[in-house]
């Protein structure tokens, strides 16, 4: 690890401006990629600015939405009595990551900026890598892919967004709200991320010094059926090979409105809003849910080691829908 | 923007900082250099090898100490982050030099081997009792799985803490 | 003697320690003045350095040194040992043999500093073509290594007449042994002595390696290691970094410490080397086999032997007149392989046990049943009645305990939602290994017993079973001994592995007790005071802390007494053992045996496996200790669970890199994955070894795979001959 210099920061603004003055300074909260990366070698930031006894931790309703600080925590999120009642897919995502001890660690914020696990860009030692050495190729594409992203992603970078959280999240709707130098701003979580396909090494629109000071979550409508499904080798303390997100309002038989995200498939974490468009006014069953489950993945992009996923996507959506919505196979 | 750095590039400073740290009750001041993790600073500074590196990636659990009562990897930790935050780490969990029941029940049960993960298994053993996440054997399989152990004492673990809850020890406060 | 002692499910003697964090492992070791390295891997597989630049490794923080092959000193190859060659000496040329080869060391006053200025060693290279793949015609590739392939009767002619036959390809993947516990080398010299805290398996062969390749008396190297904190077979070696880390700490006149990173140890300490099997069985229509044809392709380093007869076992698994078997390693540009817990019956087993599930669908016959049909209770290679062996008693019990009859041989028929569930099943053995060890039997003053030997308990339990086989031979109580271990001075021994430690070290321990008794009766008989004044010493046994007349317990005396009549602190004994030969006694020596039986759970549209249930019924002849033994079983049995369900150490085709070296990327099993697990002994104490036990290290490992194997068959329908068994396989 390069050496660094050590800051603590008491107060929002102080963190901004701190990192904001140096272009080698980056925020330390759970640390879970940002040390981990500086180890490996990949990050070698200046200085840190450690953010994490900024007044930023906790949830609050207000109306139809929960406001949950950046600072919080995975475990303190999953704790939650509203997210347990009213999201209770964030729960389950949420429990589905990382272990207790890394949930523990990691906050929400964190979370969303998390970096890709793929092997290649967490090895330095790797020449080729478009999102660490930009125009440098891509190392996954020509070696052993499977941990790796089918939409979103081409020849440039099949790098995936490995957030469970997140999956949920653009599915819902959620707002980051972000500090900068010059002041706030709020952004749509699925506006935030930039696909890898087309700029591998600039991930999202946050600006160096930006700090996401909280996520804004719409509550789901009462009555409405929702879950998390997440598909691995392991039982547990894994990565998703795929992932679904999905809540659905059904009435009369007929579904009203559908929300879906899609994990381990894409280079962002993915809004599948042609899949729900093919679900709305629709039926519940199995017909439908295979059709919007076509449609969701009908963009993918990939190699022998992860064609796989494509049709592991689609399975999983399926099984997700069908649950969710007591359909029988 | 996210320094990316290679092989050759020019030499480094380096940096200290003064940390405070509160582990198991007892306060000592460090001067460290700020690369070094609490793990580290436990292992090498403090001279508590007690908590291990299995892999220093946060991927193992070996390292699993509890900071102000929750378990935490200590790996992906800096120590600096710990100043005024209270440390336990399996030294700190016997009481008036009597084991913790949770020790007793892995000597009991065989919950270990060549006991290197031992530690971070225990510390997360009285963390999930701590949780209240061992009403089931699959709930405490699920809320263990942040520990690897390679010698593949986890049937034991499980047993060692379904004997510490249904014995009414679960919630001994270290 | 009471027998009661052994064989007792007692508590670990290590085990306080053990939940205390207080039981030292070789990483927790710390020596005033230390300094600590850093390794520098190539990032080639092939090829040759041209120029190292270490100028600014050098000028960074704290760096005292950095070695490459410009500057180490020569040193010649370690010695042979009782597994083979040592490893080639570490940065004696330029030349490169696979990715991660240690081109560098970097030594630094602190860790951080050494691992950080790792980074600044730039290597230029001239790149030559890896050979990566195990069937490359052009890899370099040993026929026959170990002299273990077989020939008996005509196999060509009974495959091409058989009945029924079955002809199959079975790969098994690069496997990394992947211990918890980071290996770390301490070493400290003082003139001409070292001292050295190692991570190994085998003390005494680290002291002889290091005396050899650094020319120093052995009397005067020390190698230490108290507790291992796992390896699995990556410990069996002295490996380069042990031998950089001790030539560090001479140049620079300072103890080195070296601690291996988790990357490190996917590429610098061996793992279990990948396979190509083809296996062809053939039996006539009532299940009798014909034929047994099975070879192996598998792969092995540039230039560093395995021991690896993955074939071998198919010899002397069923009652068959017509078998070959043959073993051929290819050498490739990849790190060396070494054994993993079950090394070659690991491999070889998931192919033969595959493929007589394959034959048994061939037949339409109940696979349990084709095996006991196949059973045999002599060697089929020499013809020797086997010392012990309750296979047949493993199939029975293990299938009653499973429930094997309630198994629908239909596949897919067994149902639980969208679970479709699989029962199946394999034999296995792990073949006998025994070599000669030594032991010392101290009785002091204070009545307490220690017993010695420079042996290792790797977690299977050495330190409490050595404890009670100590204490039922000297006749006293187990609070009143200690064994003591992970020290090359104390007598010397063998490695732990090869499930051959028990037996040799149990028969030494109770050879050095023997003597250490009569001892004590002789100082007795000779002794005018004595109740045991002339009693002829082999008359005599020890019970109680006292050596008396056997089947006379009153007629004796305590050791205390005869120690302290005789002005004498303590009375000491050397024992040792050495295996007979197996034609004096008129055998074949057994390994373990047993059967495993699974039920597997296999989603049928997400294609995810669950292992809802095993039963391991083993014949590991005595079992010293209940408790421990079944753990030995368990932690096996789940090693068996990762290498069919989870694990394969990949490699990249163009760059010879370990592309998921970590343990995010190399998945073990987690607790979630593991239900209870169900183990059985049945048999009898071994008839060849005079403790009567067989070695039970691996024997929980194979066959594992092999049953998951065919209850995923029996539960899809899909027969996967490739490990691991995963998801993208089940679609």
């Amino acid at each position: 690890m390069r050496s660094f210099e050590y800051v603590r920061a008491t107060e929002v603004s102080d963190a901004v401006r701190l990192v904001s003055a140096r272009p080698d300074a980056a925020y330390l909260a759970g640390g879970t990629t940002q040390l981990d990366l500086m180890k490996d070698g990949v990050l070698g930031p200046g200085m840190l600015v450690d953010i994490t006894r900024l007044p930023l931790a906790g949830t609050e309703r207000r109306g139809e939405a929960l406001h949950v600080g950046a600072l919080t925590t995975m475990e303190e999120l999953a704790a939650d009595p509203t997210v347990a009642e009213r999201l209770p897919l964030v729960r389950e995502a949420l429990l589905k990551g990382a272990s207790t001890q890394l949930r523990n660690m990691a906050t929400i914020g964190g979370n969303l900026l998390q970096r890709t696990r793929c092997r290649y860009f967490r090895d330095p030692d790797v020449p080729k890598c478009n999102k660490r050495l930009p125009g440098s190729g891509c190392a996954a594409v020509e070696g052993v892919p499977r941990m790796h992203a089918v939409l979103g992603a081409n020849e440039r970078c099949i790098a995936l967004h490995a957030s469970d959280l997140a999956v949920p999240l653009v599915a819902l709707d959620a707002v980051v709200h972000i500090q900068g130098p010059t002041g706030e701003r709020r952004i749509l979580l699925r506006d935030f991320y930039l696909l890898a396909s087309e700029s591998p090494d600039v991930e999202n629109h946050l600006v160096h010094g930006e700090l996401i000071t909280g996520v804004e979550i719409p509550l789901l409508p009462a009555g409405a059926l929702s879950g998390y499904l997440k598909v691995r080798d392991r039982m547990s303390y894994e990565f998703a090979l795929t992932s679904a997100a999905v809540a659905l309002v059904i009435s009369d038989g007929i579904i009203h409105e559908a929300r879906i995200g899609l994990g381990g498939v894409g280079s962002r974490p993915w809004r599948a809003l042609d899949a729900e468009r093919e679900l709305v006014g629709s039926p519940p069953g199995t017909e439908a849910f295979r059709r919007a489950a076509r449609v969701a993945v009908q963009d993918a992009w990939t190699l022998p080691g992860t064609a796989f996923k494509v049709e592991l996507a689609q399975r999983c959506l399926v099984r997700e829908l069908r649950t969710v919505s007591g359909v029988a196979a | 923007m996210r320094a990316d750095i290679s092989r050759g590039t020019t030499v480094p400073e380096v940096f200290e900082t003064v940390t405070e740290l509160t582990v198991n009750g007892r306060p000592s001041v460090l001067s460290l250099d700020t690369r070094v993790t609490l793990l580290d600073a436990l292992r090498d500074h403090l001279g508590l090898v007690g908590t291990k590196k299995g892999c220093d990636q946060g991927a193992c659990g070996a390292c699993t100490v509890h900071v102000n009562g929750k378990r935490v990897l200590s790996c992906l930790t800096l120590a600096a982050q710990c100043e005024g935050r209270a440390v336990t780490t399996i030294e700190g969990v016997a009481r008036a030099g009597a084991p913790h029941p949770v020790q007793e029940a892995f000597v009991a049960r065989d919950g270990f081997q060549c006991g290197f993960c031992t530690p971070g298994q225990i510390m997360s053993a009285i963390a999930l009792i701590d949780e209240e996440r061992a009403g089931t054997d699959d709930e405490i399989r699920e809320f263990m799985s942040g520990n690897l152990c390679r010698c593949g004492a986890y049937p034991n673990m499980v047993a060692a803490i379904r004997e510490v809850v249904s014995e009414g020890n679960g919630n001994a406060v270290i | 003697m009471s027998g009661t002692v052994v064989g007792a499910g007692i508590n670990r003697v290590d085990g306080p320690r053990k939940v205390a964090g207080a039981a030292p492992y070789p990483s927790d070791f710390n020596v005033h003045h230390q300094v600590h390295a850093a390794l520098v891997g190539s990032t080639v597989a092939a090829g040759r350095v041209v120029r190292i630049d270490t100028a600014a490794a050098e000028a960074a923080p704290g760096v005292i040194r950095v070695l490459t092959h410009l500057n180490m000193p020569r040193l010649e190859r370690g010695p042979m040992t009782a597994l083979g060659a040592s490893p080639p000496p570490p940065m004696q040329d330029d030349l490169i043999r696979h990715y991660g080869q240690h081109l560098a060391l970097v030594v630094a006053e602190s860790p951080e500093q050494a691992a950080a200025a790792a980074r600044l060693v730039a290597v230029e290279y001239e790149r030559t073509e890896p050979l990566l793949d195990v069937l490359d015609p052009k890899a370099p590739q040993v026929i026959d290594p170990w002299g273990t392939d077989s020939d008996r009767g005509d196999t060509e002619a009974a495959l091409a007449s058989a009945e029924v036959k079955v002809t199959q390809t079975y790969t098994t993947p690069d496997n990394t042994n992947s211990p918890l516990g980071l290996f770390a080398t301490l070493a400290i010299w003082d003139r001409d002595r070292l001292t050295v805290h190692d991570t190994t398996q085998w003390p005494s062969m680290v002291k002889e390696t290091l005396a050899a390749v650094f020319e120093v008396p052995e009397s005067s190297v020390r190698v230490l290691v108290p507790y291992v904190g796992g390896a699995f077979g990556a410990g069996l070696r002295a490996w380069q970094h042990v031998i950089l880390t001790v030539a560090a700490a001479r140049l620079i006149g300072r103890p080195v410490k070296l601690v291996l990173t988790r990357p490190q140890m996917f590429s610098c300490v061996g793992h279990r080397p990948d396979t190509v099997q083809q296996v062809s069985l053939a039996a006539n229509r009532s299940g009798e086999l014909t034929a047994i044809d099975h070879r192996t392709v598998s792969s092995l380093a540039m230039e560093d032997d395995d021991y690896e007869a993955v074939s071998a076992g198919s010899a002397f698994a069923y009652r068959c007149r017509n078998v070959v078997t043959r073993d051929v390693q290819a050498r490739l540009n990849r790190p060396a392989p070494c054994s993993m817990r079950a090394p070659a019956e690991g491999q070889g087993n998931f192919a033969l046990e595959s493929a007589m599930d394959e034959l048994a669908y061939a037949l339409a016959m109940d696979p349990l049943q084709l095996r006991l049909r196949n059973d045999t209770d002599v060697d089929p290679r020499s013809g020797l009645p086997w010392s012990s062996k309750a296979l047949r008693e493993c199939y029975q019990v293990g299938a009653e305990r499973f429930g094997w009859s309630s198994r629908d041989p239909e596949p897919g028929s067994m149902r639980d939602g969208d679970w479709l569930i699989g029962y199946g099943m394999a034999g296995c053995s792990y073949p006998w290994y025994s070599v000669p060890c030594s032991a010392r039997a101290t009785v002091s003053r204070d009545g307490s017993a220690l017993v010695l030997s420079a042996v290792t308990d790797i977690g299977t339990g050495t330190y409490t079973v050595m404890t009670q086989v100590s204490a039922e031979h000297l006749g006293l109580p187990l609070g009143l001994v200690r064994f003591d271990l992970g020290d090359s001075d104390m007598p010397a021994a063998p490695q732990a592995g090869g499930s051959g430690l028990t037996g040799s070290l149990g028969n030494a321990v109770v050879d050095a007790c023997g003597r250490l008794v009569r001892r004590f009766a002789e100082l007795a008989a000779e002794d005018g005071e004595s109740p045991l004044h002339g009693v002829p010493p082999e008359a005599v046994t020890a019970g109680g802390g006292r050596v008396h007349v056997k089947g006379e317990s009153s007629r004796g005396e305590s050791y205390i007494d005869i120690l302290s009549r005789n002005g004498l602190p303590e009375l000491s004994a050397d024992g040792s053992s050495t295996p007979a030969s197996p034609e004096d006694l008129g055998m074949a020596p057994s390994g373990a045996f047993g059967a495993k039986f699974v039920e597997v759970r296999v989603d049928r549209d997400l294609g995810l496996v669950r292992i809802a249930r095993v039963v391991s019924a083993i014949d590991g002849g005595r079992i010293l200790n209940e408790k421990t033994g079944r753990s030995q079983i368990i932690g096996a049995t789940i090693g068996g669970i990762g290498q069919a369900l989870f694990e394969d150490t990949v490699t990249d085709p163009g760059t010879g890199r370990i592309a998921n070296g970590t343990f995010g990327d190399y998945l073990i099993p987690v607790n979630a994955d593991i239900p209870d697990l169900d183990v059985v002994f049945v048999g009898e104490p071994d008839r060849f070894s005079p403790i009567g036990t067989k070695g039970i290290g691996e024997i929980g490992l194979v066959g594992i795979a092999a049953a998951v194997a065919n209850a995923v068959r029996h539960a899809t329908g899909r027969r996967v001959r490739s490990l691991p068994i995963t998801i993208d396989d089940l679609l």
